[in-house]
């Protein structure tokens, strides 16, 4: 009993960091444009995508197609904010939480119509296998998943506490009006962390298809926990939103094993509630 | 109390006069199915625009309270023969319960947040019925098809009957929306919508008064759920408390025009007949494409309506005066 | 308020729904006889509606065309008895929605004027739009919906051809029996996995009661959601419970999940057996050698073609106008068709009374279907086929091998499951 524990701990650090890895996308956007991105569990679909086919079609390990995913998901979470999502900024908050989510039911459904609802799982890729450490057993890729995880979120908060241009978003983050007064160009700053956290999910995206099942719909339940995990982290914090993937995942895999794994997502979802009951800006918002 | 200009009591007359002659010209009963959907939706956008639109809580999760209503009807009436118009009231004073036990921790979230504690909980709710065997789990509960009678609120050899029960429904929570908006309880709930400080500042008890909206909201979402269950006779947490539907019930306030009483039912005229007609034209072939295009069109319409396709319709009325 | 406006909203809305309703009213053509088939074809299962139509379409164009097979009708175009009048499927998509289920189905009938219905694989969506056929007076014959309580319901429209999850459960448990016999491999402990919607718990609980009756232990009784992020929970509840055979009724989803983590955490019981998902088109292909040596219910195998050729030849038809080999569902969907066509023309009429006598009348020999049936022919008070049973089927070099009865078994059972690490 003692080792499946470990196991499970061990699998809920793993599963917890792939949620933290998908929702820091979602906590910048939301961060800086108090936006709740509807479509953020479908930019994670098209980056499982991007790297289904470009190994597929191309045989390149999504190892290698982690830069190329990042550059492509960048471009297309620019140019959705650009033409779509900068339109409706001035509006009311409910206009931005529905255009999101008209731009999420469009995407799941164009690659229903171009890439059929069947299911896809990548072939053993470089990243693959278990290693066996200490009587446990842990996935490869979802260890190598954690690690970009982690590194993608040390660069994170590094760009955003040591770079000006990462300042500037936290600025905007903080208080808009008062970056206006500063001179910092907005507009831009909205235009590049929607590219940005769409870029992260995308990388998310490349990890997961690597032992994930890879389909339209995929980014339903994932988009929902990373809500709750942006949310129980505090809007807008990177630092945050990791802290809290790892705390989900854990409560999911233990809250499942202990207890029945019909409701643990429930118990998630119940961790979610009472923490904000408490602390209304989440563990590290402000 | 606004007073009404004698073109708009006719105007409405008017309209109701069209809505009830509708089944009775247009026979084709799939069509009156669209309707009654028409008018069950916009009921749940009337719901959800007294505590969203009128005071500020966003709430992703009216399936619930939709559910609960269905739940609690079935229940009474499969476990203990309740008449299900009995069925009906304990299904919305069941869900206002809830509601008020969730809405009072929630008291002081706001915007997102509280967006997101509303998907949180209607989940919980959904995944505990799911398991919960009293009500049948998973497998969820069918009513039995009994002798038609509108005492029994169920009909068998015709969809009339649901369709005006539905409109009645419908024009009850049209009422009950636009007395909230015009007496001092919707002036509290504006005041709550623009800051609870300020709120506060003018001496309104701001938990009270949001409790009341969200105790209001689920009642009358509870009525529909409980015209769902006696409508399609069997239900389950898949199908009464699903977060798509709520996200649906959302998506027809706003389109429609929060904050506005007409709004939600415009917003269900408008999103109901073009997701059920192009799943019908199109939804066969598996490509997609009425999803497509029911996706396309919330985006327009975010866009360039976003404060719902209501302003359109007072444009276009001001145009043509 | 601007009354206006109202007034604008309403007539727009009016004419709109008119033009729509030309739009989608029904045209009708000569000499064809229309069916309807509500089928997930959007939405989260619609891999498998779609599979399942595939089945459907096939069975049409053999029936409308003339085919030297020995199926009901195949040999010549149409419907004999009828002027050689043709079938037509009407399809509507049900986006797995019970709620759509009914409308579609009503929809079908009143506006399509549908003589029959056929559909709709997911047990619940199924329940509704037959309680709809029956408050309509249509038959309803189902052949992919497993869910036992589908013919509990003393309905006089419904008729299921295909067999159910009781029937499939008690096969698992008759299986070891077997096996302890033939082998003397004895098992003790059982652990019942079950996603946690209708067509899981019901399987589960079948599960549950022929493990009392065989005389089994159950160790784990697990509930899932289906769609999960992540399943280390549920197998390693599974792993501590120590069961000597895992019972598992998945989706497709939680099958590609279970098996991939099986493997990972290392969970080694003597034996996997499991419904439904591990058998979708869409398993193999995704976990591919992993999948080998776990056990599935089957109706419907390609290497029954050994001692059935028509197998072999429907499979090829298949072949030649999908690309893919027929999978189980669409084998199981295929039939229906069948099934009322032949009806129908005995019945010599579309009239729902008539169909109706004729279905209780059916008696299709199993040699003209591609089950390993005695036959086709409904019990006089469920209207299920009585003749209707699974077999089991083992993953071999990722193909699905008939092991189960014996006497049918292309090839012996693997027995114990193999350790991961050994392959």
């Amino acid at each position: 009993m003692p080792d499946q524990l470990l196991q499970q701990i061990a699998d809920g650090l793993l599963i917890g960091l792939m949620y933290s890895l998908v929702a820091i996308g979602l906590t910048l956007i939301w961060g800086v444009m108090n936006i709740v991105n509807f479509a953020h569990g479908d930019f994670l679909m098209l980056g499982m995508f991007t790297s289904f086919w470009l190994f597929t079609l191309y045989g390149i390990d999504p190892i290698f197609s982690i830069p190329i995913g990042f550059v492509c998901m960048f471009v297309m979470g620019t140019l959705i904010y650009r033409f779509i999502v900068s339109k409706v900024m001035k509006g009311p908050i409910l206009a931005q939480l529905v255009v999101t989510f008209g731009v999420s039911i469009f995407i799941s459904n164009l690659a229903v119509y171009f890439w059929t609802p069947d299911f896809r799982l990548l072939p053993a890729t470089i990243i693959h296998g278990t290693w066996q450490i200490g009587g446990i057993e842990l996935s490869v890729p979802k260890v190598a998943a954690s690690i970009g995880s982690v590194i993608a979120s040390v660069c994170m908060i590094f760009f955003l506490k040591r770079t000006k241009t990462g300042k500037a978003i936290l600025a905007t983050e903080m208080d808009r009006e008062a970056a206006l007064l500063m001179g910092i160009n907005t507009e831009r700053i909205n235009s590049l962390s929607f590219g940005i956290g769409t870029a992260l999910v995308g990388v998310a995206g490349a990890f997961l298809s690597t032992y994930y099942y890879i389909y339209p719909q995929v980014g339903g339940l994932f988009g929902t926990i990373a809500f709750c995990v942006v949310a129980l982290g505090g809007f807008g914090s990177i630092e945050g939103a990791f802290i809290a993937g790892i705390l989900v995942g854990l409560a999911q895999t233990l809250g499942g094993f202990f207890f029945d794994p019909s409701y643990k997502y429930a118990i998630v979802y119940m961790i979610y509630l009472i923490t904000i009951w408490i602390r209304p800006q989440g563990l590290m918002g402000w | 109390m606004r007073n009404f200009t004698l073109r708009q009591i006719i105007a409405g007359f008017a309209i109701v006069l069209l809505l009830i002659a509708f089944p009775l010209v247009v026979r084709q009963s799939f069509h009156i199915h669209v309707m009654i959907l028409v008018f069950m939706f916009g009921m749940l956008g009337v719901a959800w625009n007294i505590m969203g639109g009128y005071a500020g809580m966003f709430s992703f999760g009216q399936a619930a309270f939709f559910g609960i209503g269905a739940y609690t009807s079935s229940y009474l009436s499969i476990a203990h023969g309740v008449n299900p118009w009995i069925g009906l009231v304990m299904g919305g004073c069941t869900a206002a319960l809830v509601a008020s036990a969730i809405g009072y921790p929630c008291s002081n979230l706001r915007g997102h947040y509280f967006a997101i504690a509303s998907i949180a909980f209607a989940e919980i709710v959904r995944i505990v019925f799911n398991n919960w065997k009293m009500v049948g789990a998973a497998e969820g509960l069918s009513l039995s098809i009994q002798h038609e009678s509108f005492v029994n609120f169920l009909f068998n050899s015709s969809k009339l009957p649901y369709y005006y029960i539905m409109l009645a429904f419908l024009l009850v929570s049209l009422v009950v929306s636009y007395f909230v908006a015009t007496s001092k309880m919707g002036y509290y709930f504006r005041a709550i919508k623009e800051s609870h400080k300020i709120a506060e500042s003018l001496g309104v008890d701001v938990v009270l008064y949001r409790l009341m909206a969200i105790m209001i909201s689920a009642f009358l979402s509870a009525m529909a759920g409980t015209f769902y269950a006696q409508y399609i006779l069997y239900i389950d947490p898949g199908s009464v408390m699903l977060l798509a539907t709520s996200i649906q019930i959302v998506l027809i306030a706003m389109l429609g025009g929060a904050g506005s009483i007409m709004g939600p039912v415009i917003g269900a005229a408008i999103l109901i007949p073009a997701s059920e007609y192009t799943r019908v034209a199109l939804g066969y072939k598996g490509t997609g494409m009425d999803m497509l295009i029911y996706g396309l069109l919330i985006t327009l319409i975010s866009m360039y309506y976003p404060e719902g396709v209501w302003k359109l319709f007072a444009k276009i009325g001001r145009k043509l005066k | 308020m601007k009354s206006k406006n109202w007034i604008r909203v309403v007539s727009v809305a009016l004419s709109l729904l008119l033009v729509l309703v030309f739009f989608v009213s029904a045209h009708s053509q000569q000499n064809v006889i229309k069916i309807g088939a509500v089928y997930p074809l959007t939405g989260n299962i619609a891999s498998t509606g779609l599979d399942c139509k595939r089945g459907v379409d096939l069975a049409v164009d053999i029936i409308n065309g003339k085919y030297d097979l020995d199926l009901p009708l195949a040999r010549s175009e149409g419907l004999p008895n009828l002027g050689g009048a043709k079938i037509e499927i009407v399809y509507a998509d049900t986006k797995g929605d019970p709620k759509n289920g009914m409308s579609e189905a009503e929809r079908l009938i009143t506006s399509e004027k549908v003589v029959a219905m056929i559909g709709a694989y997911q047990s619940a969506v199924t329940k509704t739009a037959s309680q709809m056929t029956e408050r309509l007076g249509i038959p309803y014959v189902c052949s992919d919906s497993s869910s036992p309580t589908l013919t509990e319901r003393d309905f006089k429209y419904f008729f299921r051809v295909s067999p159910h999850d009781d029937i499939f459960a008690r096969d698992q448990f008759q299986f070891l029996k077997d096996l302890e016999k033939k082998t003397g491999q004895t098992v003790h402990n059982i652990a019942v996995l079950y996603e946690n919607t209708e067509f899981g718990s019901n399987a589960g609980k079948a599960y549950k009661k022929y493990a009392a009756e065989f005389g089994y232990k159950v160790v784990a009784d697990i509930s899932y959601t289906a769609n999960a992020t992540d399943v280390t929970s549920e197998v390693g509840k599974l792993i501590v419970s120590k069961p000597d055979v895992l019972m598992h009724a998945s989706y497709i989803t939680d099958a590609i999940l279970f098996t991939k983590t099986f493997k990972e955490m290392g969970f080694q019981p003597k034996g996997i057996m499991t419904m439904a998902g591990y058998i979708e088109p869409g398993y193999l292909p995704s976990v591919k050698a992993d999948g080998n040596y776990i056990i599935v219910r089957s109706t419907f195998a390609l290497d029954l073609a050994k001692n059935k050729p028509l197998v072999a030849k429907v499979n090829d038809l298949f072949r030649k106008k999908y690309g893919i080999d027929m999978s189980e569902n669409a084998a199981r969907s295929f039939m229906a068709p069948f099934v009322l066509a032949e009806a129908i023309n005995r019945a010599k009429s579309t009239a729902p009374e008539a169909i109706v006598k004729a279905l209780h009348e059916t008696d299709i020999p199993g040699n003209q279907t591609i089950y390993p049936w005695k036959g086709i022919k409904f019990d006089p008070q469920t209207n299920q086929n009585i003749y209707a049973r699974g077999t089991l089927v083992q993953i071999l070099n990722q193909e699905y091998v008939t092991i189960w009865p014996f006497d049918s078994a292309s090839k012996p059972v693997v027995w114990p499951f193999p350790a991961w690490k050994d392959r």
